[in-house]
């Protein structure tokens, strides 16, 4: 709810022109009313409605800098003859009228113009712009005329008192925490620029082999193609360009030429995706970069939390690579402790820390003994078969002994494992167990299998079932049997959804006398994960989140102490690839200006593309015009059951080009401009 | 198949096909301006909208599939009143200067303005400054370009030089050189061909004619053996009594075929001839005193069929070393195939999602076939295997897969490769038993193609569903040229492949299937026809009698898709003919083309009168050009051979390969294409050779020597040189393999 002078946005009327302060009518959205801290906004206008939030705004003045933006924006746009030649026409029209030289015909060429960019123009940016503009030329008419029949400018025409900030968007960009350019990325895929596509990807998204399979693609939740049929299948997509550079052998298609050293240097701690994200944009801004990290390898949880046949190694080097390229040093097998963090406050310009979660949580039964063997935790388990899997890296004698292991691998023949979980590292759990060769596998879960695949995916389910996974629902592990502390079978209990007589949401509660008890030989936890913070020095004092995470503003990444910052899993608790990207990306942003400046600051696209995520800018109940209904998303060619079960082969084939080209034809090329006056 | 309606008549449309793509099959019309049949849509011009009962709004008809049922109209007042808008709007400041513009009278804006009835600028913008750009071969005028991307799109997609991109700027938008301050590409010229305006213009053409004075003469080219459609546009050169007409530039139907730079800007060979009784009579003389003539592929097939008349009728020798290789080559091939033909055509290339080529410089060899895998590796994400010796930077982003091998070793490469993709075919025993018998280990040592690199083209090719062999002319002249062939053929006839051979010449496929040749040899003698002789006659070289250019003849030529293509001629030529020469030998007819009908059947020809020939494509790309031989069966009785040792080529080694857009002695003839000439080698081949970037070289071949500059090549690497063909006196020799081992030594510095 805010309080407005006056709105058309998403089709309300708010019109309190005329009325006291007090008596004024809120707007239903969660418009920009404050700039920043310091400043606070004079009006909204976007792709549809404006907004004014104070009655001294020269709407003449506001129609024609937006149309201005356009202009100036036009790099996002300029392909089509309707938005091109008409979007200079709507500037210089609005132009002359708000300079005082405007004719009476020039209202009737505005209206057409903009009707023919409303039915013609080739992306939402073309049909969107004109839609604000004719509110206000209908609303505010007077002002308009008063301009044309007095011949004289509009009443703030002369003045530079107001900052007018644009910025593009589109609903999937707004959707995914890394904000890429997503309708960009597929129209390269659609003009088969493959290099265009890969490169308007990095703008904003380094590791574009890895969220090209597997991200959770919260875009494809608030495509606006759903509105009309299916969301467009926008994750896969991404390989495309992808694979562009590394079938052909090309070097790297960095988003910008890497910027000259500014003899800054940074500490990224953890070479995961947040800490490679750092790295990356931090090192393109001219920053030099040193990477600490304490596995062997590079990649952190998607080299060794996710298994090779959904993220293939090779692949994923690929992106980690692309980061090297920009002169990034990795330093491996080097464990951060806090006396060394105490030594990097000096020796660097800045610290970026990007541990993850690597501790895996309890699931909270009876006899819950770490030191029982058989039960181990979903990240060291996971650890232990990708390092085999991916680098030939054996498991260490000791471990072997530890878990029960045959040979100095994850062999599991002969073996029952069950894990408790329920997300995408269950899943990767009893997935990789299947194809370590146990006898039989079971995934206990608390919640129904509608839940299961809300948190993963229905594919990500369904292959896990095909493989032979048991799942049994609304199940939690009461306790653990072992002899002499060797796991033996598990006493589960049975739950059942009761709803509430109140109306609020269903609970779960336990069914007495179902419990039942199941012989396994291995018990993995896959609950959650919680992060190690220990390398961060006490007498820092470093504020932590009630999840005993790091904590920041969620804005600029920075700790309570300054000049440490985090971002990734650490900061927001176990999440996302793409989350970690995107808060990566924001505070490479932010310290690659504190580096010289010492300043926090946010840019103008960021305090925007902040404000926007705010506002949505997806609207589910938008009717679609100019699009032709009914044309299926394509789905990419996976591996048979039994193709994939006993390997790590990689399930999806990808797109092929044809599914490929169709896929990308259904994109609508949703961008819109938004622009605040303040 | 999915039935909908437009403007209430029944039409189908095939998966994947779009509504303007099924509304012109069914022959309505939908108006766009940046419309290309052969690239991906645009989608810039917003002119082809279309209503439907499915849809609020207007809808994209050129990147819209239709849906069962679907009801769509197509020129509604709504309709029309929008699109009449659009018009108006490409009308903004376009500049006024039809009058001496290039494009005026072929003018899609012209047209589209002229149907629209915009009679004046409805809406005004600023105007802006823009300055025209010159690009060697090519002129740009920004204030010109309506920004459709046709040229964009055809660069990257269908020529693969990937040199110009929009630069966006909104109102400022203008097609720029990618990655780079001034265009760099292999000017094709096929941006020009496809603007729809005269914002892109050949700068030699430009200002010169009127598209109306022009007469267009529909032919083939007669660089290389793709044998592609072209149309040379003729002119008298100024309006006094008797001038001379002449070419002022070739255009093609680039809406359905492309062409290549030495096709567009290539065009001006040939010279004039008179008729001198004497000189024919000495060359008639000659001939009949050596018993002998030895000729290019330069030729028609009538000529070609002149030649094998006088052979059998006169007892005349006829020399080609190039024709008979590759005659042998595919005699080989057809003792396994059972066809005298191969089964596979560039087009083929275009559609397959899986390529191999092998021994050949492709990309400048033949264009045409580069063309198409950038199309198929483009449009259809097609895997492509290169087998060479030398990397090719022009096929950088069409190659997935490059296998360098050793100079020499392609037998063993040919058995290893057939062995990998015959895999699972279904073979004769004894086969199975050759491949298994092969000695692995040592092919793979002495070509230095290791396992892996096969097993990955075996896990490539195991998922693609159309593939294709290219075999380049490096095969047809290699020592063991024949059983090369003979594993090729394997591979097509036991696997889905289909196989295409870059054959060197325009009419080599042709001549090939008309001559029956004789061993050449060093020391014989003979005369020439476009060739070395003791007496020569022909179109180039320092010739004796003057016979016409192939822009100057009518006949046909047979291209490596076993098509037998019609060429007229542009302008007339007032010396003799072969013909004439011909028939003071007692072969005779009245015109050269009365042989068209007579080519052998034997050979597949189809007996066709020349006049019946057609030469255009169709409106939906319909290829209405001459007639495609038909693939005659032969005896299948021939049998793999062992492979012999593997040949080292040590030292000084040169590739003969030409610069881009030079094939022969006609583009070396040519006004408008770049004259490269040096021998380019990388820094390891100048340490080897002892020379220097700069230096003036003797490279003394088997055959002879000669001089040349030597540039050092910051791309190249390996001990190969590139050494050029198309400048000697007869053009291109493709008579010998096309490695070898030379000796070099310095002359002078050029610095």
């Amino acid at each position: 709810m805010s309080k407005v002078y006056f709105s058309t946005w998403r089709g309300e009327q708010i019109n309190n022109i005329g009325k006291a302060d007090e008596e004024w009518e809120k707007s239903a959205y969660n418009l920009p009313l404050e700039y920043n801290e310091h400043a606070s906004s004079k009006a909204f206008i976007g792709w549809d409605g404006v907004a004014l939030f104070s009655p001294d705004v020269d709407v003449v003045r506001l129609a024609t800098e937006y149309a201005a933006q356009y202009q100036v924006y036009s790099e996002a746009c300029g392909r089509c003859a309707p938005g091109r030649w008409g979007g200079r026409i709507l500037y210089d029209l609005l132009d002359k009228i708000a300079r005082g030289e405007g004719a009476l015909s020039d209202m009737e060429h505005l209206k057409e113009v903009s009707k023919t960019m409303q039915e013609t123009s080739k992306c939402e940016i073309g049909k969107t712009v004109p839609n604000p503009l004719l509110d206000l030329m209908n609303h505010f008419e007077s002002e308009f005329m008063a301009c044309i029949e007095g011949q004289k400018p509009s009443k703030h025409y002369h003045m530079h008192d107001t900052n007018y900030i644009a910025k593009i968007t589109a609903p999937c960009m707004d959707a995914c925490p890394a904000h890429v350019d997503i309708p960009a990325y597929i129209e390269g895929v659609r003009d088969l620029r493959f290099d265009d596509s890969l490169m308007a990807t990095r703008q904003t998204m380094p590791l574009a082999h890895t969220c090209g399979r597997v991200c959770p693609h919260p875009c494809e939740t608030e495509c606006r193609r759903t509105n009309l049929d299916e969301a467009i299948s926008i994750m896969e997509l991404k390989r495309l360009g992808a694979d562009y550079e590394t079938d052909h052998g090309f070097g790297f298609f960095h988003p910008a030429q890497k910027k000259p050293s500014i003899g800054k240097k940074v500490a990224v701690i953890g070479a995961g995706p947040a800490g490679l994200t750092g790295a990356y944009y931090l090192a393109l801004e001219g920053v030099d970069v040193d990477v600490y990290e304490e596995l062997p390898v590079l990649g952190g949880e998607v080299a060794v939390g996710v298994p090779e046949y959904r993220m293939p190694i090779d692949k994923y080097n690929q992106d980690i690579e692309a980061v090297r390229d920009l002169g990034v040093n990795f330093i491996t097998n080097t464990k951060v402790t806090a006396d060394m963090m105490r030594q990097f406050e000096n020796d660097y310009d800045a610290v970026l820390v990007a541990t993850g979660t690597r501790i895996s949580k309890k699931v909270y039964c009876d006899n819950e003994r770490p030191e029982i063997q058989g039960y181990w935790g979903a990240i060291d388990f996971l650890d232990k078969v990708n390092l085999q899997v991916k680098y030939d890296i054996m498991v260490p004698e000791a471990d072997q002994k530890r878990h029960m292991l045959p040979a100095n691998f994850v062999d599991l023949s002969g073996k029952t494992l069950a894990c408790v979980g329920g997300g995408f590292t269950s899943m990767d759990v009893v997935r990789c167990a299947i194809r370590a060769g146990a006898k039989k596998v079971i995934m206990l879960y608390r919640r129904d299998e509608a839940t299961i695949i809300k948190n993963t995916t229905y594919e990500e389910y369904h292959e896990a079932v095909e493989e032979g996974v048991e799942f049994i629902f609304h199940s939690a592990v009461a306790k653990m049997n072992d002899e002499n502390d060797v796991l033996k079978s598990l006493t589960v209990d049975r739950f059942e959804l009761v709803p509430d007589p109140n109306g609020g949401r269903p609970t779960l509660e336990k069914i007495d006398g179902a419990s039942f008890d199941i012989d396994v030989d291995y018990l993995i936890p896959a609950v959650s994960q919680s992060a190690d913070l220990k390398l961060l020095p006490e007498e820092w004092e470093i504020e932590r989140t009630s999840w005993a995470t790091i904590k920041t503003n969620g804005k600029d990444y920075m700790t309570s102490r300054k000049g440490i910052f985090a971002a990734g899993d650490c900061e927001y608790g176990p999440m996302t690839i793409v989350n970690a990207v995107g808060q990566a990306k924001r505070a490479a942003s932010v310290m690659a200006r504190y580096v010289q400046s010492g300043e926090i600051t946010l840019s103008d696209d960021e305090i925007m593309e902040d404000h926007l995520r705010k506002l949505k800018v997806y609207d589910k109940k938008e009717k679609i015009k100019g699009w032709l209904p009914g044309l299926p998303r394509a789905h990419s060619e996976v591996l048979t059951v039994d193709e994939r079960k006993d390997n790590n082969r990689e399930v999806k084939y990808g797109f092929t080009q044809e599914e490929a080209l169709a896929e990308a034809e259904r994109c609508m090329r949703c961008y819109y401009i938004a622009m605040v006056a303040h | 198949m999915i039935n909908f309606t437009i403007n209430g008549q029944p039409v189908t449309a095939q998966k994947g096909e779009t509504i303007l793509q099924a509304a012109r099959k069914a022959g309505f019309y939908i108006p766009t301006m940046c419309y290309l049949e052969k690239t991906t849509p645009c989608a810039s011009c917003r002119l082809c909208v279309v209503e439907t009962d499915k849809t609020d709004g207007f809808i994209l008809s050129c990147q819209t599939p239709p849906t069962e049922g679907l009801s769509v109209t197509i020129d509604s007042e709504n309709l029309k009143a929008e699109r009449t808008n659009i018009m108006r709007l490409y009308d903004v400041n376009h500049p006024l200067e039809c009058g001496v513009c290039d494009k005026s009278g072929a003018c899609d804006l012209q047209n589209k303005t002229l149907e629209f009835g915009v009679s004046a600028q409805h809406f005004s913008a600023k105007e802006q400054h823009r300055t025209i750009e010159h690009w060697g071969l090519i002129n740009y005028d920004p204030s010109l370009c309506i920004l459709c991307e046709k040229c964009v799109h055809v660069c990257n997609e269908i020529i693969g030089d990937d040199a110009i991109e929009l630069q966006f700027g909104g109102y400022k938008s203008s097609v720029v050189p990618k990655n780079s301050e001034k265009l760099d590409c292999t000017f094709c010229g096929e941006c020009i061909a496809v603007c729809p305006v005269g914002a892109l213009v050949s700068s030699d053409f430009q200002y010169s004619a009127n598209a109306w004075e022009l007469t267009q003469i529909p032919a083939t080219c007669a660089h290389c053996s793709a044998g592609c459609s072209l149309v040379y546009e003729v002119r008298h050169t100024s309006n006094a009594l008797g001038a001379k007409p002449k070419i002022y530039r070739v255009t093609n139907d680039f809406e359905h075929a492309t062409l290549c730079g030495a096709g567009r800007f290539g065009f001006d060979f040939g010279s004039e001839g008179a008729k001198d009784e004497a000189e024919l009579a000495r060359a008639v003389d000659a001939i009949q005193e050596h018993k002998a003539i030895r000729f290019s592929s330069l030729i028609t097939n009538e000529e070609a069929y002149i030649l094998q008349k006088l052979k059998e009728s006169a007892g005349i020798k006829l020399y080609n070393e190039e024709a008979r290789a590759y005659q042998d080559f595919m005699k080989a091939y057809g003792s396994i195939s059972g066809k005298k033909s191969t089964g596979g055509s560039i087009d083929a290339v275009a559609k397959s999602d899986g390529v191999i080529v092998f021994g050949g410089r492709i990309a400048t060899d033949n264009p045409a076939l580069r063309y198409a895998m950038t199309t198929a590796a483009r449009h259809n994400g097609a895997k492509v295997v290169y087998m060479h010796p030398l990397e090719d930077a022009l096929l950088q982003n069409v190659v997935t897969q490059y296998v360098k091998y050793e100079v020499g070793t392609e037998e063993g490469v040919a058995a290893m490769l057939a062995k990998t993709l015959l895999k699972e075919a279904d073979v004769s025993e004894e086969t199975r038993r050759y491949f298994d018998d092969l000695d692995e280990g040592y092919l793979c040592a002495e070509s230095n193609v290791g396992d892996e690199e096969f097993e990955r083209i075996s896990k490539t090719f195991a998922r693609t569903k159309r593939k294709t062999l290219i075999i380049g002319s490096d095969l047809l002249s290699h020592g063991r040229a024949q059983n090369i062939a003979r594993l090729c053929a394997m591979i097509e006839a036991y696997t889905d492949f289909s196989v295409v051979v870059a054959a060197p010449s325009v009419n080599t496929v042709g001549v090939s299937l008309i001559c029956d040749l004789d061993a050449d040899g060093a020391n014989v003698k003979a005369v020439g026809y476009n060739a070395h002789g003791v007496y020569t006659m022909g179109s180039f070289g320092n010739v004796q009698l003057r016979l016409p250019a192939l822009n100057s003849q009518e006949g046909t030529f047979v291209s490596i898709n076993h098509q037998v293509l019609p060429t007229n001629v542009a302008v007339a030529f007032e010396g003799y003919t072969l013909n004439d020469v011909a028939s003071r030998l007692g072969v005779s007819s009245a015109n050269t083309i009365d042989y068209t009908a007579q080519l052998p059947v034997s050979s597949g020809f189809s007996g066709s009168e020349f006049d019946a020939l057609g030469n255009f494509y169709g409106p939906l790309g319909e290829d209405r050009r001459g007639y495609v031989l038909e693939n005659v069966d032969v005896e299948a009785d021939g049998e793999l051979e062992e492979v012999e040792d593997l040949p080292e080529f040590n030292g000084t080694v040169v590739y003969r390969c030409n610069p881009v857009n030079q094939f022969n002695a006609y583009t070396a003839q040519s006004r408008q294409l770049e004259k490269d000439t040096a021998l380019r080698g990388s820094a390891q081949f100048a340490a080897a050779a002892k020379i220097a970037n700069g230096d003036k070289i003797r490279v003394e071949f088997g055959s002879g020597s000669e001089e040349r500059m030597f540039v050092l090549d910051g791309e190249m690497k390996g001990t190969v040189a590139l050494v050029p063909s198309y400048d000697g006196a007869y053009g291109a020799a493709n008579d010998r393999y096309r490695f070898e081992k030379v000796k070099i030594s310095r002359v002078g510095s050029e610095v």
